[in-house]
């Protein structure tokens, strides 16, 4: 393989990464916060890309306008959710928040279906080549969608790492009964935690929408290498699933001259395999979760 | 006037019953059908309208008072695109539904999961799988194909590479069995034109967020032409980023796939001359102008986006001719057997259910001549395909030649 082939799918793996990754931090930071696996990131990433749908078609607003209003409305569903079923859940086990999510996640498709049928939807966007840089090809576009979503992770590294809201996020992660001993109220950090959920799914979803093609299952079928690259990170640390994302992204990329573009999907798991026999609590998992 | 939740709930069930037991006495069993479509993935855009399709064919052929004296009772299921769910829902429709027939399977991974079950139990299953395995697999002459098999769409292809003068075509295909077997239809017939081989070829995973490392390794062979078997979400990601990679080449697609959302959501200039072949209806046809109406009526679209419609149109009308054809008390082989002889030539030919009755209780021969094609059914079960070639200019998908192999 030479440097040129190299650099192109190192990229593509970390384009394709990336959008795994967020949904992979959405993931882990309920994990982190509320200890279960929300399995309804998906259609929450689903709903936002047909919100931008929704915001071009049926209410004629730029492309623009309708992405900003996406990561408006995305944050406030999920809160929604949160503060109609999982304020209810907190007290019980995470097998019934799974299930709870599990099934959020059927309720918001089925919803979604109702109303918008299950046509396959584009959101029109503008197309450019690409840019020849020392013989790698660089879609402009690509570096916008994967520009967005860097902002995006930063973010919530930001927030997590330099506001007080963040700071009291990683107490409740490291012990909530002792978070809660010492006065810090719950429910903000739950407010905040969700509507990083809420914009972490949106930016996710547009993006893959505005690369792909909008449809119901799009978000779901998106589910299992997020869980992967979470549980690859280490559950509960938004590094680690970030980086989880990016590296199952590029390792499928790199094996597929070797492997072909159909095994390569089985090599990201082989990769989360191994990193599971040495690490088994992922590359980046403690047993305390996010610090 | 106001009801508890109690009465209301009675109520409700009592409604219930009044519904799932109309017809008392003397009526034979109806015959039923299980609508098994695509309503959820890649086969989205068409499962919603072969539904209606089959329930508008029900409805006109229950209104002309039903298949020798039977009526026609539909059950519809979500086949989700999918090989294992087609399989759980055709369980459904056996079990509980004893259904007779399992008709509008799309996806050669749907039909081919569910011929198992439709073989054992002797349903009649009818299909629009292109898979050359859907006929191979067929055993006991079950099994109906309204769409034009892999070998005739690759033929067509061939066809279509020596007719622009393509030299060195390379093909990509996404790893289901019908997109696989168009590509490997081309490869076959291309080669048996005496032609060398193509120059690259990939299979690629369905719902990926990009295709650019396959797409990077076929342009590095420099093809002229790629001939794609692949879905209408993974065409719209592979013209993006084609057109994104300043590809040169020319496409040529399945037209279920390159159809007019592919032409209507990318910018023209990435879609620009762009080849999609499909199997085109019977627009001369008296069945096509009635059924493209009442489609319109029922369903709020033009039957030109969705051909599989009008098979699926066809198939329940066929399907009731030869019902009508074995007479009263018939059971499902005796129909099995009549299908070819209410459909194929010799015979008067009809256009529609009532029509064909008609002269069927006259004891005339018909021919219907269906909505999609003639429906006249080859020795496997096939009926024989006209291609529509369609190029995309300005945006638009133009029909600019027909194909006839």
């Amino acid at each position: 393989m030479d440097l040129v082939s190299f650099v192109t799918l190192v990229m593509n793996g970390v384009v394709e990464g990336t959008i795994v990754a967020l949904a992979a931090l959405a993931i882990t930071l309920v994990f982190a916060e509320a200890r279960f696996m929300n399995a309804m990131v998906g259609d929450l990433m689903t709903t936002s890309a047909y919100m931008v749908i929704g915001g071009q078609k049926l209410l004629s607003l730029g492309l623009v306008a309708s992405i900003a209003g996406s990561l408006v409305l995305s944050p406030l569903l999920a809160l929604a959710v949160w503060a109609l079923v999982f304020v209810r859940l907190e007290k019980a086990n995470r097998t019934a928040c799974l299930l709870a999510s599990l099934g959020l996640a059927f309720l918001i498709r089925g919803i979604l279906t109702f109303f918008v049928g299950f046509d396959q939807h584009v959101i029109p966007a503008p197309l450019l080549r690409a840019i020849d840089i020392g013989g790698v090809l660089v879609n402009p576009i690509d570096i916008a969608l994967a520009a967005v979503a860097t902002v995006a992770i930063l973010l919530v590294f930001g927030l997590l790492k330099w506001t007080p809201v963040g700071r009291r996020m990683r107490a409740v992660a490291d012990d909530i009964d002792l978070a809660r001993a010492s006065g810090i109220n719950v429910r903000t950090v739950n407010i905040t935690l969700w509507s990083m959920v809420g914009l972490l799914a949106a930016v996710a979803g547009i993006v893959l929408g505005m690369k792909t093609v909008v449809s119901a299952e799009m978000g779901w079928d998106m589910m299992l290498p997020a869980f992967a690259a979470a549980i690859l990170g280490g559950l509960g640390n938004p590094i680690g699933a970030v980086a989880g994302g990016i590296l199952l992204g590029v390792a499928q990329e790199l094996s597929s001259p070797i492997v072909g573009s159909i095994y390569k999907i089985s090599i990201s798991f082989v990769v989360l395999f191994i990193a599971l026999v040495f690490r088994p609590n992922g590359l980046l998992g403690t047993s305390v979760g996010v610090r | 006037m106001s009801f508890t939740r109690r009465e209301t709930l009675i109520g409700a069930s009592g409604l219930a019953l009044a519904v799932s037991f109309p017809a008392r006495g003397q009526e034979a069993a109806p015959f039923r059908i299980g609508a098994l479509n695509p309503i959820t993935g890649a086969g989205s855009a068409y499962g919603a309208g072969m539904q209606q399709a089959i329930f508008l064919a029900i409805e006109e052929v229950n209104a002309a008072g039903g298949a020798a004296g039977r009526k026609l009772q539909g059950f519809a299921e979500d086949s989700q695109t999918l090989g294992d769910q087609a399989v759980l829902a055709a369980r459904k429709l056996v079990d509980i539904n004893k259904v007779d027939a399992i008709l509008g399977t799309w996806a050669s991974a749907e039909t081919l999961a569910i011929m198992p079950l439709v073989q054992a139990n002797g349903l009649i299953g009818m299909n629009t799988s292109s898979a050359a395995a859907v006929q191979e697999q067929d055993r006991k002459d079950l099994v109906w194909r309204f769409e034009a098999s892999n070998a005739s769409y690759g033929k067509a292809f061939a066809a279509m590479c020596e007719k622009r003068g393509f030299k060195n075509p390379a093909t990509m295909a996404l790893n289901a069995a019908s997109s696989l077997g168009n590509a490997q239809g081309f490869q076959r017939a291309w080669e048996a034109k005496g032609r060398s081989k193509v120059v690259a070829d990939v299979v690629y995973e369905p719902k990926r967020a990009s295709y650019r490392s396959e797409l990077q390794k076929i342009l590095s062979a420099k093809p002229d032409v790629i001939v794609a078997g692949c879905y209408t979400p993974d065409a719209i990601i592979l013209l993006r980023e084609a057109y994104a990679l300043g590809a040169k080449n020319a496409w040529i697609m399945p037209g279920g796939s390159a159809n007019s959302l592919v032409a209507e959501s990318l910018p023209a200039e990435a879609t620009e001359g762009v080849i999609a072949i499909e199997t085109i209806a019977n627009e001369n046809s008296v069945a096509f102008k009635h059924f493209s109406d009442a489609y319109q009526k029922k369903s709020g679209r033009s039957s030109v986006d969705n051909i599989f419609a009008a098979m699926t149109y066809d198939m329940v009308i066929s399907l009731a001719l030869a019902i009508e054809a074995a007479g009263p008390g018939a059971d499902r082989a005796a129909i099995n057997a009549k299908l070819r002889e209410v459909s194929n030539p010799p015979g008067q030919k009809v256009g529609s259910f009532a029509e064909g009755k008609a002269l069927l209780e006259q004891g005339n021969k018909v021919d219907y001549d269906g909505a999609a094609g003639p429906v006249n059914y080859d020795e496997n079960g096939d009926v024989t395909p006209i291609f529509g070639v369609y190029i995309f200019e300005g945006g638009k998908r133009v029909r600019r030649d027909t194909i006839e192999i």
